[in-house]
C-alpha cells in the first residue's frame, strides 16, 4: 500500500481513535440501527456466530474479501475484522496501525447487520499486530482466521494470531510453492494437537471431482478394478504462456487417492514436461502405478484448476479406463467409462463451479478438522 | 464535605456525579458541596476547576451550563491545612445550615490518600464537624486498611467519631449497573436459581482486565499490587454477588450478611496449597493496540527489582453445600489485551451426548457470561445446528446488550452510591465485618509471597498477553482453559 492511501470510509467506515472508541461507535450504531427496527415494530438481532479475521496485503484483497463476508453476512453473520499489512519493511514509514469500523446492513429487511472492523497497519508491524486484533475479538466465538496468499511460516503475527484461531483458512491456489507450504501448515495444525483446524479452500474445489472419481467405484460391477489401478492422469489449467504453474489441486487429488487406497511412495516427485510431473507409486499389493501430473491450456478456467482425470486399471483380465472431463463451456463435467476399449457408460454433469464466497460459507459452517484433507496432505508429504 | 476536593478522583467522578445528579434533579434543593484542601483556593478558583473537570469528565457532554451555573454556586472551599483551616470549615457549614434552613445532615467523604484518614477523622471529632441535629455518614474510600490489623486499626479510629451504620466503606464496582444486576438476576427469576449450584455447574470464571499500566500511580501501587488494588476488594465482591445464598430482603443487612458468609467460607490459600492455586504477574514490556509500552519495572517511581505483582491468577473454593468441590478461577490484571470484566459460569455437559464426535467437534459446555464492562450485558452460550444437511453442531451466542435494550446509558457508578449514602442506603456498601473477612483471605497469601521461600518472584507476561504461561498452567491442570474474553 502506497503512501498517502486513503481508506475509502464509505466502504470502511469512520476511523476511530482506539479499541475502546470503536466499540462505543459500533455500540452506537447497532443503537441507532436498534431503534429504527423498533419503529418498523421489529427486533434487530446483533447477529454473529463467529470471528472472521482476514488477512491481506493490499487493499484491492481486503476488499474483495470484505464483499465475501457481505455475502456471506446471512449465513454466517460475523465480527469481521479485516486486516491489511504492508509486510515490507521500508525505512522511514511511521510505523502505525489505524481502525476503522462500519455495521453493515446484511439483508434487505434490514434486520440483519455484522460487523465489520478495517485494521490497517503500516511499516513492519510483525511483532505487534496481534496486539490490535486480539482485543477486536468478541468473546467466547469461535475465530475463523482467512489468510490470503502464502502464509509467513516463522513470522511473529501470524503465529500469535494462529493461536488464537479455531480454523486457519487458506487457498492454497495463491501458494507460490504449496508442496512446501501445506505440509508445514498441516504439521503445526497437527503439533497443536487439533488446538485448530486447517481447511484450503482449493481442496474444497476439488469436491466434485472426489464425489465423481469415488462414484465410479460404487458400481458393483467396477469396484473390483479399485485394487487393479495401474495409472493415474491428472490434468490441471495453466494460461497460455505456461507460466502459472499451480498443480497443487491436482497434486491433493493424487494424495486424497493414495491415501485413501493404502498407495506407498516409490520414487520422489520427479518434474516433467512443461511444469508437469511424473512418478511411480506402489500399491498395497507392491504393483507399480505411474502418475501424471499435467498441465494444460484450458479457455475459461483459473489456473490450477483440475481440468480432467484418467483412471486406468485391471482387474479379471479387462482394461478400464475411468475418465472425466470438464467440458468446454466449462460449467459441465463428462464421465466416460471403457471396458476395453468400448465405450460402456458415459454421463454429462452440471458441475458447479463455485465461486470463492461459497467456498467459504461451506468452510465456516465447519469446525472439526477435516482428518480425509489431513491424511491427503500427510501422503503428499511423503511423497515430495 | 469531599476532604480531597480538588483531588483526582473529586475531579474526575465526585463532582460529574453529583453534577449529572443535579442534571436529572436527583439533589435535594438545599443541596451544597465544601470541598477542602491544604492549598487554598478562592471559591471562585475551584469552581473554575471543577468546571474544567466536568466539561472533561462527565459522561454527558456538552455541559449544560445553566445547571452548571447554579450547581456551582453551592460550591464552596475550605483550606484545611491547619486548625484555624477546620474551624472555619465548622463556620462555614453552620453558616450554610443557617442560610439555607438544613438540619445539619452531613455527608463526609474521604476523597484523600488513605494516610490522611486518620488526621481527618480525628479533626472532625475534635472540630465537632458532626451538627449538632441532623445526620452524619462518612463515605471512606478504598484501600480500607493495607492489611487486617491496620483495616481493624482504621475501623477503631473512625468508630470514634462514627457508628458502624454512618460510614459507608465505597468499592464503586458495587454502584455498576451491571453489578446490581447480578442480584437481579439471581434473585428476581425463576430459571437461574435452581441450577446454580455444584450439580450443574462445572466451574465459574471471574476476570477484571485492564489495558492500562501503572500509570502516575506508581507510588500507592508499589506498596499495593494487584493483590490489594484489586482482588481485596473488586475481585471478592464479584465472587460474592455470584455465589451468595438469596438473602431474606434486600436490605443493608441482609445482603451483607450472606455476603459476609460467603467470604467466611472461602478456603484460604497457605502453605503449600499457595504455589497451587495463586500465579502471580509482573508485566514486562509489550504492545498494546499496535502501540509499544514499557515495562513495569521501567515505569517511573517503579523499583527496577519491583517484585510487586501487576497481575494475580488464583483457584478458590467456597466450601459450603451450594459450592462443594467446584472450582472459582479468577485473575485480574494491567496492561491486558482488553478492558474487561466479567464472570463466566460454566455449566456441566450434557450427561449423555446423542451426535458423533464430528457433529459436536464445534460444542462448547454451556456458559452464563455477565459483562460487567465494558458492553454491559449478559449472553448465553449453547449448541446450535449449522444450517447444512446432517448434523453438526456450534455454540452461539444469545446476547442481552444492556445499552441496546434499554437504549440508556447507565448511571456512573458514582452517582448511584453518591445517591445512596444521601439516603442512607447501606445495602452497596461494605461492612467492616466484610473488609475483615476480605483481609484475613488475602493476607496469608500476601505474607506467602513476601515470605524467604517464595524466592522466585512474579511470573513475567509480555503487556498485550492474557498473563503469564503459569496461570495458563493453574487451570489446565484441571482439564479447563481460560475463556477468550
Amino acid at each position: 500500500m502506497a503512501e498517502g492511501v486513503v481508506i475509502d470510509p464509505t466502504f470502511w467506515g469512520t476511523r476511530q481513535s482506539g479499541v475502546a472508541a470503536l466499540e462505543r461507535e459500533l455500540t452506537r450504531l447497532r443503537r441507532a440501527q436498534s431503534a429504527h427496527a423498533r419503529e418498523l415494530g421489529r427486533p434487530i438481532a446483533r447477529a454473529s456466530v463467529l470471528n472472521l479475521i482476514v488477512y491481506a496485503e493490499r487493499e484491492e484483497h481486503a476488499r474483495r474479501a470484505a464483499r465475501s463476508i457481505a455475502d456471506l453476512a446471512l449465513r454466517h453473520p460475523s465480527r469481521a475484522i479485516v486486516v491489511v499489512a504492508d509486510r515490507g519493511a521500508r525505512e522511514g514509514i511511521e510505523k502505525r496501525i489505524e481502525m476503522h469500523c462500519r455495521l453493515p446492513i446484511a439483508d434487505g429487511a434490514r434486520l440483519v447487520c455484522y460487523e465489520q472492523i478495517l485494521v490497517r497497519a503500516r511499516g513492519d508491524v510483525d511483532d505487534r499486530l496481534a496486539s490490535a486484533v486480539i482485543p477486536l475479538l468478541v468473546p467466547d466465538l469461535p475465530v475463523f482466521l482467512w489468510w490470503t496468499g502464502t502464509p509467513p511460516l516463522g513470522s511473529r503475527s501470524f503465529g500469535d494470531l494462529l493461536r488464537l484461531t479455531d480454523r486457519l483458512v487458506v487457498d492454497s491456489a495463491d501458494f507460490a510453492r504449496p508442496e512446501v507450504t501445506l505440509p508445514v501448515i498441516a504439521r503445526i495444525s497437527d503439533e497443536a494437537r487439533g488446538r485448530f483446524g486447517l481447511t484450503d479452500l482449493n481442496w474444497t474445489r476439488l469436491t466434485p471431482w472426489r464425489e465423481i472419481a469415488t462414484a465410479f467405484f460404487d458400481v458393483p460391477a467396477w469396484r473390483l478394478f479399485l485394487d487393479g489401478i495401474t495409472g493415474v492422469s491428472v490434468g490441471f489449467a495453466v494460461d497460455m504462456d505456461g507460466r502459472d504453474i499451480h498443480p497443487s489441486q491436482a497434486l491433493l487429488f493424487v494424495g486424497w487417492l493414495a491415501s485413501r487406497l493404502g498407495w506407498r511412495p516409490l520414487e520422489a516427485l520427479a518434474p516433467s514436461e512443461a511444469g508437469g510431473l511424473l512418478f511411480a507409486i506402489a500399491r498395497p499389493d507392491g504393483a507399480r502405478i505411474m502418475v501424471r501430473v499435467r498441465p494444460r491450456f484450458e479457455r475459461g478456467l483459473d489456473e490450477g484448476d483440475v481440468s480432467g482425470i484418467r483412471i486406468k486399471a485391471t482387474a479379471a483380465r479387462q482394461l478400464a479406463e475411468f475418465a472425466v472431463k470438464r467440458q468446454p463451456d466449462p460449467r459441465h463435467q463428462t464421465a466416460t467409462v471403457l471396458l476395453d476399449g468400448e465405450r460402456r457408460w458415459e454421463r454429462t454433469m452440471p458441475l458447479p463451479s463455485p465461486a470463492i464466497v461459497e467456498l467459504i460459507g461451506e468452510e465456516l459452517s465447519i469446525l472439526g478438522s477435516d482428518r480425509t484433507y489431513e491424511k491427503a496432505l500427510d501422503t503428499l508429504v511423503e511423497l515430495a | 464535605m469531599i476532604f480531597g476536593g480538588s483531588g483526582d478522583l473529586a475531579q474526575r467522578k465526585l463532582i460529574p456525579a453529583l453534577y449529572n445528579l443535579a442534571l436529572q434533579r436527583l439533589l435535594p434543593a438545599t443541596f451544597s458541596v465544601v470541598g477542602t484542601a491544604r492549598k487554598p483556593l478562592s471559591h471562585e478558583e475551584y469552581r473554575e476547576e471543577l468546571h474544567k473537570a466536568v466539561a472533561q469528565y462527565s459522561r454527558t457532554r456538552p455541559l449544560n451550563e445553566e445547571v452548571w451555573r447554579s450547581f456551582a454556586e453551592h460550591l464552596h472551599f475550605v483550606a484545611t491545612s491547619d486548625d484555624a483551616g477546620y474551624d472555619e470549615l465548622r463556620r462555614t457549614l453552620e453558616q450554610l445550615d443557617f442560610a439555607l434552613g438544613t438540619h445539619a445532615n452531613r455527608l463526609f467523604y474521604l476523597a484523600t490518600p488513605p494516610p490522611a484518614y486518620k488526621a481527618i477523622v480525628e479533626a472532625i471529632g475534635e472540630h465537632r464537624l458532626r451538627g449538632e441535629t441532623g445526620w452524619a455518614r462518612i463515605v471512606v474510600e478504598k484501600p480500607f486498611g493495607h492489611d487486617r490489623a491496620s483495616a481493624l486499626e482504621l475501623n477503631e479510629i473512625v468508630h470514634t467519631v462514627f457508628r458502624e451504620d454512618e460510614v459507608f466503606r465505597i468499592d464503586h464496582y458495587l454502584g455498576k449497573e451491571t453489578v446490581q444486576n447480578i442480584l437481579v438476576m439471581r434473585f428476581s427469576n425463576g430459571i437461574f436459581e435452581p441450577i446454580w449450584n455444584r450439580q450443574y455447574v462445572d466451574h465459574v470464571q471471574i476476570t477484571v482486565a485492564e489495558t492500562i499500566g501503572v500509570g502516575e500511580r506508581a507510588g500507592y501501587y508499589e506498596q499495593a499490587g494487584a493483590m490489594r488494588d484489586i482482588v481485596q476488594n473488586h475481585l471478592l465482591q464479584l465472587l460474592a454477588l455470584v455465589s451468595m445464598e438469596p438473602p431474606a430482603a434486600f436490605d443493608d443487612k441482609a445482603v451483607r450478611d450472606e455476603k459476609v458468609k460467603v467470604m467466611r467460607a472461602l478456603r484460604r490459600i497457605e502453605g503449600e496449597d499457595l504455589s497451587l492455586n495463586a500465579v502471580r504477574g509482573q508485566y514486562a514490556r509489550g504492545f498494546i493496540e499496535g502501540m509499544p509500552v514499557p515495562g513495569y519495572r521501567e515505569e517511573p517511581g517503579v523499583a527496577t527489582d519491583s517484585r510487586t505483582e501487576t497481575y494475580v491468577a488464583l483457584k478458590l473454593w467456597v466450601d459450603n453445600w451450594r459450592w462443594e468441590g467446584i472450582p472459582f478461577y479468577v485473575r485480574t490484571g494491567k496492561r491486558l489485551p482488553k478492558q474487561s470484566t466479567e464472570i463466566a459460569i460454566q455449566f456441566r455437559v450434557a450427561p449423555h451426548q446423542l451426535f458423533s464426535r464430528d457433529a459436536l467437534a464445534g460444542l462448547e459446555p454451556n456458559a452464563l457470561v455477565l459483562r460487567i464492562q465494558p458492553d454491559e450485558g449478559i449472553s448465553l452460550r449453547f449448541g446450535a445446528k449449522v444450517p447444512v444437511q446432517g448434523i453438526r453442531i456450534r455454540a452461539v451466542n444469545m446476547d442481552f446488550d444492556y445499552g441496546a435494550s434499554f437504549m440508556v446509558d447507565a448511571p456512573d457508578a458514582y452517582e448511584t452510591l453518591i445517591l445512596d449514602a444521601l439516603r442512607g442506603d447501606a445495602t452497596l456498601f461494605t461492612r467492616h465485618d466484610e473488609v475483615d473477612q476480605q483481609w484475613a483471605f488475602v493476607d496469608p497469601i500476601i505474607k506467602g509471597w513476601a515470605s524467604s521461600d517464595s524466592a522466585e518472584g512474579p511470573a513475567v507476561y509480555e503487556a498485550g498477553t492474557w498473563g503469564p504461561a503459569e496461570a495458563d498452567t493453574l487451570i489446565e491442570r484441571d482439564g479447563r482453559k481460560w475463556r477468550k474474553a
